[in-house]
């Protein structure tokens, strides 16, 4: 198209190809995180690659690639997930018990601006304990996110751990109108305490409330601020019920010696259509975004008919790869030396020789013979 | 590990200074067109202000001084804790002085910015759809010249509005300049980024106190 033929080569962006080192890499990533997952029990699903486009709601919804099929009916490749492994829960696996732990390991596809740790196509290895409550099967799905994190050479990570129901807590009472409280939201997550008294001005929120609000906003850093937390926020029972439920867990997570790996993030407050308790993310100095999330999502499983509880977590395989380059943590995956069959006899010899050697569980290279 | 700290070239450097001095925090002299500087165990990277949340978003740094005008052009994901006082400005609509613009009585309009995306964002709000046509500067030109209909644009003092024959008509956000910090440096480098903010914010509780 340019006059030099680059054209028929461009990639569209938002992809990746991945080749030889670079992708044995991945494999072996992938290899140790999944052996983690089966370590704890958790079941493989293999997910179909599309699914019906409302099975994909939120957020979600809006970065589907989706197309209309045979039938008429609109489809959606899939974006992530959970989505999915909720439907087959309460579809497919409706009669087995609960709880269920389910792992899976592979692409989903979205459409994003590629940016900050963001492609198109992402590859996701991910589990959900589905039927559990809060704080053995949270502490659980933690300690596993910690262990994947230890078994791929992630270095000096640390857990951020928060509490949707803390905020959720505190403004459910507050009369807060819902663009208000959208907009609180918002700069919460930017830990903007000057943003969040600019929203409140003039809203009539009470001044015990709006402190409240601010202080949330910078409620983050070492897990032993959440004792101060349980008395600031003492006030309101639903979040004062949302932190003891986190300390639950972190005091759990601490007493199994991971407390240096935790830290607190109150004013981790997304997703609030989706996450009902705890939500976390994983950190590693090396790497600007985090590496893992995942937290409680109690409500999604109602939607496809059978209502469990539900909590889980994802590593970007992407993310992952990226932070162990720049943390020197994967070390080499160069192969063995192949041995490389000398060109003689004929052609059925030399594969005969091949057969011999592969049974032997030799490395082989078998060159063309153009010499 | 060391910190990396994105400083705004432009118009916000003087007050970084000045605020970074009355810290007590070492702060680089200025060596002309070095643009990365390493002091202390800091270093400091010296980027045009629109790009200071594109290196903290991506962690290249650490921490940075970004304006909220900058923020809200850019929508970098960024924690933006302290509100340092300074820089502090409005963003607004303005249009030629004495001519009624009421944008919602005309089927189309053009608006002049250097902020496309807040201004498509403005207008869109307000149920509206505005032609925006993305200017580098001079931008308070661009209605006597016949380019656009009105210009959204940062107003300090309102001076240059007025040399230029235009009026303020709505405001689009206020601004100032804030500490930006990235995502995972906050909790993966704990340490070093909570001594800066506590630095930083002290510095601030001083100098509203002292005025």
């Amino acid at each position: 198209m340019n006059g030099f033929g680059h054209g028929r080569v461009q990639a569209p962006p938002g992809v990746q190809c991945f080749v030889g080192e670079e992708a044995r890499r991945r494999r072996r990533i992938e290899e140790r995180v999944v052996s983690v997952f089966e370590g704890w029990s958790y079941e493989e699903i293999i997910p179909p690659l599309f699914d019906y486009a409302d099975v994909f709601l939120g957020e979600l919804s809006s970065k589907t690639y989706s197309f209309v099929g045979r039938d008429g009916s609109l489809l959606a490749l899939r974006p992530d997930f959970t989505s999915l492994l909720a439907k087959i829960a309460a579809g497919r696996l409706l009669q087995q018990p609960a709880p269920m732990r389910l792992y899976y390991s592979g692409e989903v596809l979205r459409y994003e601006p590629p940016k900050a740790g963001r492609q198109s196509e992402l590859f996701q290895m991910g589990c959900e304990h589905l039927g559990g409550a809060p704080p053995t099967a949270d502490a659980e799905v933690l300690a596993i996110a910690a262990e994947c994190l230890e078994a791929a050479g992630a270095k000096d990570y640390v857990l951020s751990l928060g509490h949707v129901g803390v905020f959720a807590g505190l403004v459910a009472e507050s009369g807060l109108d819902a663009g208000r409280v959208e907009a609180l939201r918002e700069r919460i997550e930017s830990k903007d305490e000057a943003g969040v008294r600019e929203t409140l001005r003039g809203s009539g929120a009470s001044a015990r409330l709006g402190q409240a609000l601010e202080s949330l906003a910078s409620f983050a850093g070492e897990l032993g601020r959440l004792r101060e937390a349980q008395e600031a926020f003492a006030f309101s029972p639903p979040a004062a019920a949302a932190l003891d439920e986190l300390g639950q867990s972190a005091g759990a997570l601490a007493a199994a010696g991971l407390a240096d790996r935790l830290a607190l993030d109150l004013a981790e407050v997304r997703g609030l259509d989706y996450y009902t308790g705890l939500v976390f993310r994983a950190y590693a100095p090396g790497l600007g975004f985090e590496v893992a999330s995942g937290g409680r999502y109690d409500s999604l499983l109602a939607r496809f008919g059978r209502p469990l509880r539900a909590v889980g977590f994802m590593i970007g395989l992407d993310r992952l790869a990226l932070l162990l380059e720049r943390q020197g943590g994967l070390g080499s995956t160069s192969q063995p030396r192949a041995e490389t069959l000398e060109p003689r006899g004929g052609l059925g010899e030399r594969l005969r020789l091949a057969r011999e050697r592969r049974r032997a569980g030799a490395r082989i290279r078998l060159d063309g013979g153009v010499r | 590990m060391s910190l990396s700290v994105a400083l705004p070239k432009g118009k916000l450097l003087a007050g970084t200074e000045a605020l970074w001095r009355r810290a007590g925090l070492p702060f680089p002299e200025s060596e002309g067109r070095r643009l990365v500087i390493e002091l202390d165990g800091v270093r400091f990277l010296f980027v045009k202000d629109m790009d200071v949340p594109t290196y903290v978003e991506y962690g290249v740094a650490d921490c940075g001084i970004a304006g909220r005008d900058v923020l809200l052009e850019t929508g970098a994901d960024v924690l933006e804790p302290v509100d340092l006082g300074f820089g502090r400005c409005r963003l607004v609509v303005a249009a030629p002085r004495g001519t009624p613009f009421d944008y919602r009585r005309v089927a189309s309009f053009r608006i002049a910015t250097k902020y496309p995306r807040v201004a498509a964002a403005h207008f869109q709000e307000r149920g509206v759809s505005a032609e925006v046509v993305k200017l580098n500067g001079s931008v308070e030109l661009a209605p006597g010249l016949g380019l656009a209909d009105g210009i959204v644009d940062v107003v300090e003092t309102g001076r240059t509005l007025e040399e230029n024959g235009l009026a303020p008509v709505e405001e689009v956000a206020v601004s100032s300049a804030r500490l930006i910090v990235n995502r995972a440096s906050y909790h993966a480098r704990r340490t070093a980024v909570a001594a800066l903010l506590d630095a930083l914010r002290r510095a601030v509780a001083e100098s509203v106190e002292a005025r």
